[in-house]
């Protein structure tokens, strides 16, 4: 880092440098706007300087805050998830050193012009069948507690609206009712995953649900609940 | 003569033609013609036959077979058409009379015309073709006087009138009818399509008017009687009269119309149908119902059903009717004796018959696992007849009960549920001393692992060798203490191996201070001999015998259970005491403390505590004295028991609990190892397999089969098939 003329350095080691707990404190000092981002500065420079310091380990909420507001795009706005896909991000709300840089190189971006660019295309990838599945699948890995198995049934609500807004699925308010309703517990990754596959082939009214289709016991459950609330009307067979 | 000519003899034939004058054949043949007239007209005994075959012989010789055969048929048509007449001319009765007669004498005449006519017979017919004398004669009886008009339906109505005023009582001349009958099987095909063909059709009728009528006003039994009657009584009449190959045809249209056409409405009848049968145990009716109904076609399977249909009713009834649920030992019984009635019913009526004691058996099945306390039920029958139940029986007679015991039990499909309770009655009864005799425990215990297998049992005979080895654990202690303990109580351990023994908590309790001393000894003494082990007294098991002595000095020994004889003790050191102060030097948990209060102070003829206020319960600001007044006519008395009781709600929904616990790793077990082998295998075989793996012990439920495969797919042990999500894959 020391090769490098100062001020990139501190803007790349800032930009970086949010791991370490004690550098918290001198970040925000060094709180520098956007207009300063390093990214304008020599940008395969600031990658070197990325790679090479070996104190940048993490990037933790804030960084990833000043990220988004480079990128002009909402913390929230599902293409984040999109971008900690293409990171294969382990955890959310960081990226290690490994995971951003890989990320970045195979999505080819080098400058910030050109992952703003990415963006939309990564927006086009939740259209597409197959990338949405394994973006939908990704999600629950990188949402949930590390060290835990399951996900904490809050978060797997917040995704889920989230997802669904993307890919709609009308029953997923009724999904999410009645897991707070019914369930009040943690949710395994069979089911996560398992209720996209529901939710994709399943029709509105049921009709083709098969009690012996091996559906994880949630999903037979609620098809229960639905139907005994009347929100569902199943056709007699 | 030596010049002599030798010749040699030949017979030649007649070298001229021997010229039958043709007169001479027509002169023949009206000897012959006379000859049969006569023997119509029963004049025989003039006639030479030696002469009448020479005659024929000679007709036939001189090719004249065709005139012979020819005129025979002339004549005998001839005589048959008056015979006709005359048979048509008879009034009333003498009709079949004069057939029969007539009949007789066709057969005798044709009898001696055959033997005149032998050398036609054997050379003229064959040769040309034409049918035999014999038959010959019967054919020209059957066109002439069978099938004459004026007698063939006279004779058909005849014959079935007869026959209609037998089945209505009248009595018949059942010989004419057998000779009639036999004259037309002799006919041919004429029994067949003359009279058994309409004589079916006509029964059909009858037996149809009859069984309507009679079922209007008979009840199931009378009718039953009444069709077996007229079943017999057509076997009866074919073997007097009719053809042997009648038989069958006919008794298929009796039964058809008689029990074919009513058999619902016969075994649904009010009153006296199946179900009226087989409450009051109709035994001649219930078989004779099973021997008729055995002839048509689902007969059998009508009376399964319905008894099937019954039996599950009444059980159903029997199994959530909350009076007779109040005890379960009667409730049991209930079912035993339901059983033996059914067993008795199917061995004394239904022949038997495999198919109705699989019906019973799976009826059994169905209404038992209908309640879920069956298992906890049963179980408290036997610990009945094994604490005084079987007392003063001989051994035969016990097996006898236990296996009729085993028949229920094999019935219940929540067998790991039964086990429970049954470990928790056993050691209720070990522990209290209470069974009347090892042996038959044993002998149960056997039976149980003749069905189960040994892994159910290996527990329970835990709990015996547990028993036998605290005897000799406590000889040991004794003869190591013989010196010190002179005056002090004496005690009698039982150590249990935690694990064989029902899992019991152990609460608190305080022993009072002149137990302690030996309770210690033995337990320095007990680990000294087996190192790395842990003892915990279980303070709420066990039992005492104290000595107490009352106000006027009369001694009595109670025996008490171990709380009771904490908290009686107290009263050694004071006069009084309060419920908390009895609860808090005993630290008896409270609703263990005040069924025990409940016994000692509120109980007529066992009050040793007296207690103010006087009311039933117990309250928590209740004051105890002990009773200088109590009295009782008994020197021991017993105070307290530990009798197995049918479980209260929270008991049960607790042990439910535990049960439910306990099936999760034998599922997962179940999974594993089918998964483990099979490698990938679909949802659906997956509980199929498992079922049918768990059965003996318990029916698995298919929710909770999905749950344990879900948690095995968290657990990393299986997975879903990337390309169909509904197989899984073991994860090795």
């Amino acid at each position: 880092m020391e090769e490098e003329e100062a001020g990139t350095m501190v803007h790349t080691n800032f930009y970086c440098h949010l791991g370490n707990w004690g550098i918290l404190k001198k970040l925000e000092q060094w709180f520098i706007p956007i207009s300063m981002s390093p990214w304008k500065l020599g940008e395969k420079a600031a990658l070197q300087a990325l790679k090479a310091n070996p104190y940048v380990d993490m990037i933790v909420v804030d960084g990833i805050s000043l990220l988004c507001t480079d990128l002009q795009v909402d913390p929230q706005d599902i293409v984040m998830l999109v971008v900690s896909w293409h990171m294969k991000a382990a955890t959310m709300c960081e990226f290690s050193r490994q995971e951003f840089i890989g990320g970045l190189q195979s999505l080819g971006i080098d400058t910030i012009e050109k992952f703003r660019e990415k963006l939309s295309y990564m927006r086009s990838e939740l259209r597409d069948d197959q990338r949405f599945r394994e973006i939908y699948n990704f999600s629950f890995g990188w949402a949930k507690e590390k060290g835990q198995k399951s996900l904490a049934l809050e978060t797997a609500i917040g995704m889920w609206q989230l997802l669904f807004a993307e890919w709609h699925w009308p029953l997923v308010d009724h999904w999410c009712q009645f897991l707070q309703l019914k369930h009040n517990k943690a949710i395994s990754r069979d089911t996560w995953s398992q209720l996209l596959e529901f939710a994709k082939t399943i029709d509105l009214q049921l009709s083709n649900y098969d009690e012996e289709g091996a559906w994880p016991y949630l999903i037979d459950e609620f098809v229960e609940y639905l139907t005994e609330n009347g929100i569902v009307q199943r056709p007699q067979n | 003569m030596s010049a002599q000519k030798r010749r040699t003899f030949k017979i030649e034939a007649f070298k001229h033609r021997v010229e039958i004058d043709p007169k001479y054949a027509e002169r023949t043949w009206k000897v012959l013609e006379h000859a049969i007239h006569e023997i119509y007209n029963h004049n025989a005994s003039g006639l030479s036959f030696e002469e009448l075959y020479r005659n024929a012989y000679n007709m036939v010789l001189h090719k004249y077979g065709e005139k012979l055969y020819s005129g025979l048929v002339t004549t005998m048509t001839g005589h048959l058409k008056e015979i006709a007449k005359s048979i048509e001319d008879a009034q009333g009765s003498l009709f079949l009379e004069e057939l029969d007669r007539k009949w007789g004498e066709h057969n005798k005449a044709l009898q001696m015309i055959r033997d005149i006519m032998m050398y036609m017979d054997r050379t003229f017919v064959p040769s040309s073709g034409r049918t035999p004398v014999h038959d010959l004669g019967l054919n020209l009886w059957r066109d002439n006087i069978i099938h004459s008009s004026k007698i063939q339906s006279r004779l058909l109505d005849t014959l079935l009138d007869l026959i209609h005023r037998e089945r209505k009582g009248e009595v018949i001349n059942r010989g004419l009818m057998r000779n009639i009958t036999k004259m037309l099987m002799d006919l041919g095909p004429v029994y067949q399509e003359d009279f058994e063909k309409p004589f079916l059709e006509v029964s059909a009728s009858f037996y149809s008017g009859e069984s309507q009528q009679l079922i209007e006003c008979c009840d199931c039994g009378e009718y039953l009687r009444k069709a077996e009657k007229r079943l017999s009584e057509e076997t009866e009449r074919v073997s007097h009269y009719l053809d042997s190959a009648s038989e069958v045809k006919i008794t298929s249209v009796v039964e058809g119309e008689m029990i074919a056409n009513h058999m619902q409405r016969l075994v649904h009848m009010e009153n006296s149908g199946l179900v009226n049968m087989l409450v009051d145990d109709k035994y001649e009716d219930l078989a004779r119902m099973y021997s008729l109904f055995r002839r048509v076609t689902d007969g059998l399977s009508t009376i399964r059903d319905v008894m099937t249909a019954h039996l599950r009713e009444t059980g159903r009834q029997l199994v959530s009717d909350p009076e007779k649920l109040k005890d379960p030992v009667d409730f049991v019984q209930h079912l035993l004796d339901e059983k033996d009635k059914y067993d008795m019913i199917i061995s004394k009526s239904f022949n038997n018959d495999k198919t109705f004691q699989n019906a019973l058996n799976s009826s059994f099945e169905y209404f038992i696992n209908l309640n879920n306390r069956s298992p906890e039920f049963i179980s408290l029958y036997v610990d009945d007849k094994l604490r005084k139940g079987l007392k003063g029986v001989t051994e035969e007679d016990v097996e006898v009960v236990l296996d009729k015991v085993m028949m229920l039990f094999r019935y219940l499909q929540e067998k790991d549920v039964f086990e429970k309770y049954y470990k928790q009655h056993l050691a209720k009864r070990l522990l209290s001393g209470k069974t009347v005799s090892d042996d038959v425990e044993r002998s149960m215990i056997v039976k149980l692992k003749t069905e189960c297998g040994y892994q159910f049992t290996s527990k329970l005979e835990g709990m015996f060798t547990d028993m036998k080895t605290s005897v000799d654990t406590l000889q040991g202690f004794y003869a190591s203490q013989h010196a010190e303990i002179g005056d002090g109580p004496t005690l009698a351990v039982q150590v249990l191996t935690t694990g064989s023994w029902p899992t019991q908590p152990s609460p608190p309790c305080n022993l009072p201070p002149e137990i302690i001393g030996i309770c210690e000894k033995f337990r320095t003494y007990y680990l000294g001999t087996h190192t790395g082990r842990r003892l915990t007294w279980q303070t709420n098991m066990g039992t005492a015998d104290i000595k107490a002595t009352f106000g006027k000095g009369q001694k009595h020994e109670l025996n008490v259970s171990t709380y009771q004889m904490c908290i009686l003790m107290l009263f050694n050191s004071a006069e009084r005491l309060s419920y908390k102060e009895i609860e808090q030097a005993t630290e008896i948990p409270a609703s263990d403390l005040k069924r025990c209060l409940q016994s000692i102070a509120c109980v007529k003829g066992k009050n040793v505590l007296r207690k103010e206020p006087m009311s039933k319960d117990i309250a928590e600001d209740d004051a105890f004295y002990f009773n200088d007044k109590f009295t009782s006519k008994f020197i021991k008395v017993k105070i307290g028991t530990v009798a197995a009781q049918k479980e209260s709600e929270p008991e049960k929904q607790e042990t439910r609990q535990r049960v439910e616990e306990d099936r999760k790793p034998q599922i997962e077990a179940a999974i594993v190892r089918i998964m483990k082998s099979r490698r990938v295998l679909d949802h659906n075989t997956i509980v199929t397999e498992v079922t049918s793996q768990l059965q003996s012990r318990f029916l698995p439920n298919p929710v909770v089969i999905k749950k344990r495969i879900e948690s095995l797919i968290e657990r990393e042990f299986l997975e879903r098939d990337k390309a169909d999500r509904k197989l899984y894959r073991y994860l090795a």
